[in-house]
């Protein structure tokens, strides 16, 4: 029998990114809350500049759930899924925003009303064939104060390019208004970034320095980032990235309203006959608990929130939890770009010396995003962010391509790695990547987590929208770096992504619910005191990473959950 | 295993995927046991060979044998890596078997072009008597360049030869503007991320 604890207003299942924000506003709003987490705290000592540590064995981390419960994915709903190696994603609290890479984009408006915007430009034939694109039940506009209270909260810097209208090419002009500047100025160009920098402008097109969740100067107790080169999948040693470890999730204990269960791992969540959800179900130290709540917000990121609704059947839920429209796992998609196949990689007849600094510390340019661009006759709608970056870790730097100008072993290897490891690098590709019908998430029927549940299993499938839109992108990413003077450029053909730290939907947000699990404001359709955090809400991806949106969102659900507490607690 | 890791914290080296259950990697590591190697002398004879091959001594520095690479593997496949042994020591008396087909002696006492003529069929694929010889090279190769451009704390990139081989100025905590030149490289830093140095903390 589970041991039953003393009810809370509010349990939080997963303390990352996601359920990390949203902690705060309903801890400063005095809500009682339970933050029931699979990982524990980890201790920024143990981050170190150890590539084998972090990047090729993947183990930071402060408990192995993610890798224990890997999912499996095939690419079509006949074949059999397997495992496909390793997944990078977190387990700590804080979340993946430990050992993030930080780069805190704002999605552009354009990505809020895809449909409608394609269909007015383009007309109803250019949305993708088997594509289930719905605009979002809410507007940039609606969501802007929540992305400045995030930039602000958590520490963002960057260099706006449209405050209220009025356009600094010193950022990014494309990116929707914005009510002021970043609290920071962006991370430090390079002499390398600026030549890409140059080459750039020179092609009629305008890069910036893209904006991350990283201090470049002192900002609330935390120092500037020293650039020191393990800043991807490594924690940050001083502090400087941010982390919801030591950003929101410190300022929401220390009201006192928050009390965390570390190493807790949620099962299920529990539903009444009535099927409103009366708390959740979790192991600790080999114990099994309840905790009773009146509200439940569940923020595992994508794989695992699909995976608890479907494995939380009751009596009012034989489908799972807010399942009853079949809609759970469904609208699920992965960013396509460098995330998939996309890879764009190029080799200098010079040191570029991009060994040190971070992924997050790069030139980009958003002239190819979204719809930035005509897309007539193209054959595809939406685009690519372009960016190019630093940080290359020696094993990594060592197993670089030979571009066909010598053997893989032997003598001549050795010396074409000794001239070109400081010489080449690969950009990174991001390319809005839509919902279809064919690509979903469920549970395995063969493969079993430690605990003897399903893990989630991943159904994809080709898309020719997504395969152009990269194509057309990797192309541009060629023409820049031969600007720059690249004297060889690869680019691999492009593929999905089988499993991604960019993974969107499962239980998308909308006002149809037929159609979607979540409404407006986050919270189930279906099950009304039950609220859902992450990626897996969001119905489009843009051309950028998620996280900044992802904790907009979560900040705007959790404080909708304050002003709407009676309706919503019941 | 290297000298200035007598000061490391007890970070775990050991594989966590393997773990069935919620363990905090700090317990793992409270269990860690002194390094061991799991290869017998004559697969480890076969792999020091190999790796020789792979990365050889020539003017432009030590090989990847002398870096310790061989070493490294050895070191990995009774730890991080030891799910993996059975398929590398497969392997390797499979390279041995193929050589005395071919050449009518063990790999090791090849010459040196004997040598790169058997691991050219393996890596082309025609080698015969393996599971899939051009994974099996692949897998090699890829833990070779492992061994030699890891830190020196898993056993290989003896003397930071391997960071040397690539120009990599090695591991710093801080990074100044001209550390990011691209015109000149910083001076090398020949340090462990194990080492003293690096005990930083808060
Ligand atoms: C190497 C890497 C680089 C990245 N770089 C960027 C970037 O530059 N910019 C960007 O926007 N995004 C980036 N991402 C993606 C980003 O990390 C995610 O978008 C973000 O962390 C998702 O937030 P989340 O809260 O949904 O998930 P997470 O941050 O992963 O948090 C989920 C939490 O839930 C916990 N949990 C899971 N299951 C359970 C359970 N059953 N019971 C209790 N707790 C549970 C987990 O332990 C975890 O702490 C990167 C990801 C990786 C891996």
């Amino acid at each position: 029998m589970a041991i039953s604890l003393k009810p809370v207003d509010v349990a939080v299942i997963g303390l990352g990114a996601a359920g990390g924000i949203a902690v705060l506003p309903l801890a400063q709003a005095g809500l009682k809350i339970a933050g029931i987490e699979a990982g524990g705290w980890m201790d920024a000592r143990t981050f170190r500049p150890d590539e084998i540590h972090n990047n090729v064995r993947g183990l930071v981390t402060s408990v192995p759930k993610t890798k224990s419960e890997v999912p499996t994915v095939r690419d079509s709903p006949s074949a059999v899924a397997r495992r496909v190696g390793n997944h990078p994603m977190m387990n700590a609290i804080g979340g993946t925003s430990i050992h993030y890479w930080a780069q805190s984009w704002r999605l552009k408006p354009w990505d809020f009303r895809t449909r409608s915007e394609t269909v007015k430009r383009y007309g109803a034939g250019a949305i993708p064939a088997g594509s289930t694109l719905e605009d979002w039940p809410l507007t940039y506009d609606e969501l802007e104060r929540y992305y400045d209270q995030v930039e602000y909260e958590i520490g963002v810097s960057g260099k706006a390019g449209n405050i209220q209208g009025r356009i600094d090419p010193a950022g990014n002009i494309f990116e929707g208004p914005r009510q002021r500047e970043y609290p920071m100025p962006p991370l430090r160009a390079t002499e390398f970034t600026d030549r890409m920098a140059q080459a750039a402008h020179e092609l009629g097109w305008h890069p910036f320095r893209p904006p991350a969740a990283i201090n470049t100067q002192p900002y609330q107790g935390r120092p500037g980032c020293a650039y020191h080169g393990f800043c991807g999948t490594g924690g940050c040693h001083i502090g400087a990235k941010n982390s919801t470890a030591i950003t929101t999730i410190p300022a929401a204990l220390k009201t006192k309203n928050l009390t965390i269960f570390d190493r807790a791992q949620v099962t299920r969540i529990a539903a009444g006959d009535d099927g409103r959800v009366t708390g959740v179900n979790y192991l600790r130290e080999g114990k099994e608990y309840f905790q009773p709540a009146r509200v439940v917000l569940l923020a595992s990121y994508t794989y695992e929130n699909s995976r608890l609704l479907l494995l939380s059947k009751s009596k009012a839920w034989p489908n799972g939890l807010s399942n009853n429209h079949g809609q759970v796992g469904k609208h699920y998609f992965a960013h396509w770009g460098t995330q998939g196949g996309g890879a764009v990689v190029a080799l200098f007849p010079f040191d570029i010396n991009v060994f040190y600094g971070l992924p997050a510390q790069g030139t980009a340019v958003d002239d190819f995003g979204d719809d930035s661009f005509d897309h007539t006759g193209l054959g595809f709608i939406g685009g690519t962010t372009l960016h190019v970056h630093t940080e290359l870790h020696p094993i990594e730097a060592a197993a670089m391509n030979t571009f066909g100008r010598a053997p893989g072993w032997g003598a001549r290897w050795k010396a074409f790695v000794r001239q070109n490891a400081a010489r080449w690098t690969a950009a990174y590709l991001q390319t809005s990547t839509f919902p279809y019908e064919t690509t979903f998430l469920d549970l395995d029927p063969q493969v079993r987590d430690p605990l003897a549940d399903p893990v989630c299993r991943v159904t994809t499938s080709p898309r020719e929208n997504e395969r152009r839109s990269v194509e057309y992108a990797q192309n541009k990413m060629e023409q820049w770096f031969r600007a720059a003077g690249a004297i060889e450029v690869i680019k691999a053909p492009p593929t999905g992504p089988a499993l991604s730290t960019h993974a969107y939907g499962g239980t998308r947000m909308g006002d149809n619910p037929e159609t979607n699990v979540a409404d407006r404001w986050g919270f189930s359709h279906e099950a009304p005191n039950l609220g859902i955090l992450g990626a897996s809400v969001m119905g489009t991806s843009g051309a950028r990473n998620p996280t900044l949106t992802v904790q907009a969102l979560a900040w705007r659900t959790a404080e909708h959950l304050v002003k709407s507490w009676k309706t919503i607690a019941g | 295993m290297q000298p200035d890791d007598q000061d490391a914290p007890q970070l775990s080296r050991r594989t966590v995927l393997a773990s069935a259950t919620l363990v905090p990697v700090a317990a793992l590591t409270a269990a860690a046991q002194a390094p061991s190697t799991a290869l017998s002398t004559t697969e480890r004879q076969i792999l020091d060979a190999f790796v020789d091959r792979l990365v050889p001594a020539d003017e432009l520095g030590p090989g990847a044998l002398a870096c310790g690479a061989a070493n490294y593997i050895d070191l990995a496949l009774a730890d991080a890596l030891a799910g993996e042994k059975a398929t590398l020591a497969e392997g390797l008396a499979a390279v041995d078997a193929f050589a005395r087909t071919q050449h009518g002696m063990p790999f090791p006492q090849l010459t040196p072009d004997q040598k790169d003529a058997v691991l050219t069929e393996i890596d082309e694929g025609r080698a015969t008597g393996f599971t899939n010889p051009r994974a099996f090279f692949a897998r090699v190769r890829r833990l070779t360049l492992e061994g030699m451009f890891s830190d020196p704390y898993y056993g290989g990139n003896k003397n930071f030869a391997g960071w040397d081989l690539i120009r990599y100025p090695g591991p710093r905590l801080a990074v100044a503007p001209e550390e990011q030149k691209m015109s000149a490289l910083p001076k090398p830093l020949h340090q462990s991320a194990y080492g003293s140095k690096f005990n930083h903390g808060h």
